[in-house]
């Protein structure tokens, strides 16, 4: 059904280029609902965007039915009745009711009557449960109902394929779940969809297919057992399990330690790790970069935490290293004692490569 | 005329209330006496470039109907004006006395433009005839001493509608000419008619205010100026002057202190005799009905031009392209940087000036490029407050450009321009007062002349501003009642 090859986009603002997509390709075929995932600003909503050319792609190609899209001739307008949109902050048109709203583009582009189209909203209307704001304002609805009516507004148009561009993020978390429940009920149908959010539960039950999307491209996509049981790429991973990472680059024994201290405090700090764990850390530093490693080279320490398991891991990599250095340590070493101590495990999982799991 | 004119009038008649009068000591003689005394003088006139000459006078430059006003309420102590006026308007009855006369003893002719001699001869050759026959002693003879029967002679005797059309610049000055049952009247009226009756010329008179009767002339506004001119050297360095018609020399008046004011009558009875002076006799009312009729037509083909200029300019403002947008920033912040008065006269003085276009077309244009570049920023703030989503919304539907500024932007887009817009419309509406300046009788030119003519202040004043208070209210209160019915559907 929907063809994408190569699709890029640049945003230009006088010498300054801004990538945001930088090579997406991808099928998506009739009735499947396409979850697309990733980290904030790899181009999810602007993928999306280029789908019914809110945004006009730089490059590439975008087949719908075997038409391309992007051709001078293509009319846009008359492709956008077949793709609806659902967007994060509703976009009702805040003159009309909510109707009006849903009556207005079937009466003016499809050229139903006043009594059709009333009809058919009052259906949809009681389909996403709101039949008796018909005649309500958006401005008197609540961010939830909002959204439903926005839904209900796209189905109006009886569209092939509907994008959902973030449809829950501007809600109040007690709101979410009434939108999901709608949308869930339109992936049961067999209406085709993508849709972008950052739901991970919701977004794994109701998908058949997930893109997960990184720096512009699509990095990894399949069912979602495949990407949030096993995911195969590193950013992947690290997205699922989300897992925040703090690096430090130290060329020779001579850094700064105690900025080193600020940054870890900071980073403990923002996931709630507290002050024990603050202390137990340093401390790990302090012993590993003075008393253990060696420092013939420089030295990377990279601290990662996941969101998912509630776990922080610190790693240090000695280059340099022609063999293990933990070998090297006497056992009754009162550092490395101290370290092990401190932590659940420590190994040396190659040569000057010590992970330390907290 | 213009707003700070009528304020400068309404503190004069507010001292002339509050009963301020300063009767001076004793009355002067001579110019030379005027030293450290307020003296109200026509802006620009000879008289004022007599008196500047002299040091320690307090010089006000007013229009000559105004001055009894002036004097009465003590702005000013002296007054300068044409013996024969004075005397026209008798105002020894009123409570003036002349303190000398026969200053700028002086000759008034008719003036055309350097290279119309042709005319200028004709004109010539009429007054020649006219004194050989006798007639020009029985004309002046008869406007000094049976006025209101001359007044009825030249109403049975109009202006030939037929022949070759000429323009005839004026001002309202009694006795000469003035305004008596809605139609021109006065001595030099009759000269003038009873010339084109010989020659075979169509005149159309046009109300010019004093100053401006030069430039109009040599901007083809008009043919010839008919306003009891005095012929000086330095005016007859840039027009052709006739033979001399009339002579004439000024006066200078104050209070006369023997004058007892009779009993105040009730305020109901002095009422309902302004009411007759200034509305019933002569038929006044017509005049004011008829710069009613005008200041209606101006606003509203003002309005229409601004609104659609307004709307392109706002257009190409909203231009992606920078070329567009840019040159039309230029042009929108220059037109609102110019008063509006001023762009009156540039237009009808200097773009306009050698097309024949009436004084009203002229206004139209003024306002209607002056509102029109204010419009346009009202509409493009109207514009840019509708949120980008809602164009987005309307576009993901399948909705054209046009469309989604039809249904959506547009509707949401006039409910923030209303409230300011309707600021705006009364503003044109009152600013139209200005058009005087370029010899179209308006609202307030018809109050400006009634007053001239039957020297009160207060009544023409106070009604013409009550006439634009009711225009102003239910202009807005149009507007309001759209306000409101755009808010009902929210």
């Amino acid at each position: 059904m929907i063809s994408v090859k190569h699709l890029s986009k640049v945003y230009r603002n006088g010498d300054k280029e801004l990538t945001v997509l930088r090579d997406v390709n991808c099928e998506i075929g009739k009735g499947e609902v396409i979850g697309i995932i990733g980290p904030s600003g790899t181009g999810k909503s602007t993928f999306l965007r280029c789908l019914n050319r809110l945004e006009e792609p730089s490059g590439g190609r975008i087949e719908i039915d075997g038409v391309d899209i992007l051709d001078r001739k293509a009319d846009v307008n008359l492709l956008r009745r077949k793709m609806g949109m659902v967007f994060q902050n509703f976009n009702l048109f805040h003159h009309l009711t909510i109707l009006d709203n849903i009556t207005l583009c079937p009466r003016t582009l499809l050229g139903k009557s006043r009594e059709e189209a009333e009809a058919r909203a009052m259906e949809l209307l009681q389909l996403v449960g709101l039949y008796d704001k018909a005649e309500s304002l958006p401005a008197e609805l609540s961010g939830g109902q909002k959204q439903r009516a926005a839904i209900a507004r796209c189905l109006a148009m009886d569209p092939e394929i509907i994008l959902f561009d973030e449809p829950t993020s501007a809600l109040d978390p007690t709101m979410v779940s009434e939108v999901l429940v709608v949308i869930r009920r339109l992936a049961r149908e067999g209406m085709t969809m993508a849709i972008v959010s950052h739901e991970m539960q919701f977004v794994r039950s109701v998908s058949t297919r997930i893109f997960f999307m990184n720096e512009g491209v699509i990095y990894e996509e399949g069912t979602p057992e495949q990407i949030f049981e096993h995911p195969q790429r590193p950013a992947t991973v690290a997205f699922i399990n989300r897992i925040r990472t703090l690096e430090f680059k130290l060329a020779d024994k001579h850094f700064d330690l105690y900025g080193m201290f600020g940054q870890v405090g900071v980073f403990c700090n923002k996931y709630g790790l507290g002050n024990e764990m603050l202390t137990k850390v340093q401390h790990v530093m302090e012993e590993m970069l003075f008393e253990i490693l060696p420092f013939c080279g420089p030295v990377t320490l990279t601290l990662d935490y996941s969101e998912k398991d509630f776990t922080l891991r610190l790693q240090f990599v000695q280059e340099g290293c022609a063999e293990s250095v933990l070998e090297q340590i006497p056992n009754d070493n009162i550092p490395l004692k101290l370290v092990r101590g401190m932590c659940s495990s420590l190994r040396e999982t190659e040569a000057g490569k010590i992970l330390v799991e907290m | 005329m213009s707003g700070y004119r009528i304020i400068l009038l309404l503190s004069l008649l507010l001292s002339a209330c509050t009963g301020r009068q300063a009767v001076p000591d004793a009355m002067p003689t001579c110019l030379e006496e005027l030293a450290g005394h307020t003296v109200a003088v026509a802006g620009g006139s000879s008289t004022d470039l007599l008196l500047s000459q002299y040091e320690g006078i307090d010089l006000m430059r007013i229009n000559i109907g105004d001055m009894p006003v002036a004097v009465k309420s003590g702005r000013a102590e002296f007054a300068m004006m044409q013996e024969i006026q004075y005397d026209a308007n008798q105002l020894d009855a009123q409570g003036f006395r002349k303190c000398f006369n026969g200053i700028l003893k002086g000759l008034s002719a008719v003036a055309f433009r350097k290279d119309d001699v042709g005319i200028c001869d004709e004109f010539n050759s009429f007054l020649r005839e006219m004194r050989a026959s006798g007639e020009y002693d029985r004309w002046y003879g008869n406007w000094i001493h049976q006025l209101d029967s001359m007044v009825v002679e030249t109403e049975k005797l109009p202006a030939p509608t037929e022949g070759r059309k000429i323009t005839v610049g004026i001002t309202l000055v009694f006795p000469y000419i003035f305004i008596r049952n809605d139609s021109l009247s006065g001595m030099e009226i009759d000269l003038f008619n009873r010339f084109c009756r010989s020659k075979g010329y169509c005149p159309e008179y046009s109300i010019v205010q004093f100053p401006a009767l030069i430039p109009s002339l040599n901007a083809n506004k008009i043919d010839v100026i008919l306003s009891h001119i005095m012929v000086t050297p330095e005016r007859a360095r840039q027009v052709l002057f006739s033979d001399e018609y009339m002579e004439g020399s000024q006066c200078c008046f104050g209070l006369n202190p023997e004058w007892e004011k009779s009993a105040r009558a009730g305020i109901w009875t002095r009422t309902r005799e302004s009411t007759r002076q200034n509305l019933v006799e002569e038929d006044r009312w017509k005049l004011l009905s008829g710069g009613l009729a005008v200041t209606l037509e101006l606003s509203l083909l003002s309005l229409l031009l601004a609104i659609v200029l307004g709307v392109l300019l706002c257009y190409l403002r909203m231009r992606p392209k920078a070329a567009a947008s840019g040159v039309t920033r230029i042009f929108v912040d220059v037109v609102r940087g110019i008063p509006v008065l001023v762009i009156l006269m540039i237009m009808f003085y200097v773009i306009f000036a050698k097309v024949h276009l009436s004084g009203v077309t002229v206004a139209v244009f003024s306002f209607g490029l002056f509102y029109g570049a204010c419009f346009s920023e009202v509409f493009r703030t109207g514009m840019l407050s509708v949120d980008r989503g809602q164009w987005e919304a309307g576009a993901a539907m399948g909705l054209s450009k046009m469309q989604v500024f039809r249904l959506i932007a547009f509707p949401q887009a006039l409910k923030r321009i209303v409230p300011v817009f309707k600021g705006d419309v009364v503003s044109l509406i009152k600013n139209t007062s200005i058009v005087g300046y370029v010899a179209v009788l308006d609202l307030t030119s018809a109050g400006d002349i009634i007053r001239t003519r039957t020297l009160d202040a207060f009544f023409p004043l106070i009604l013409v501003s009550i006439i634009y208070i009711i225009l102003s209210r239910l202009s807005g209160g149009l507007l309001d009642t759209l306000d409101r019915k755009l808010n009902a559907t929210k």
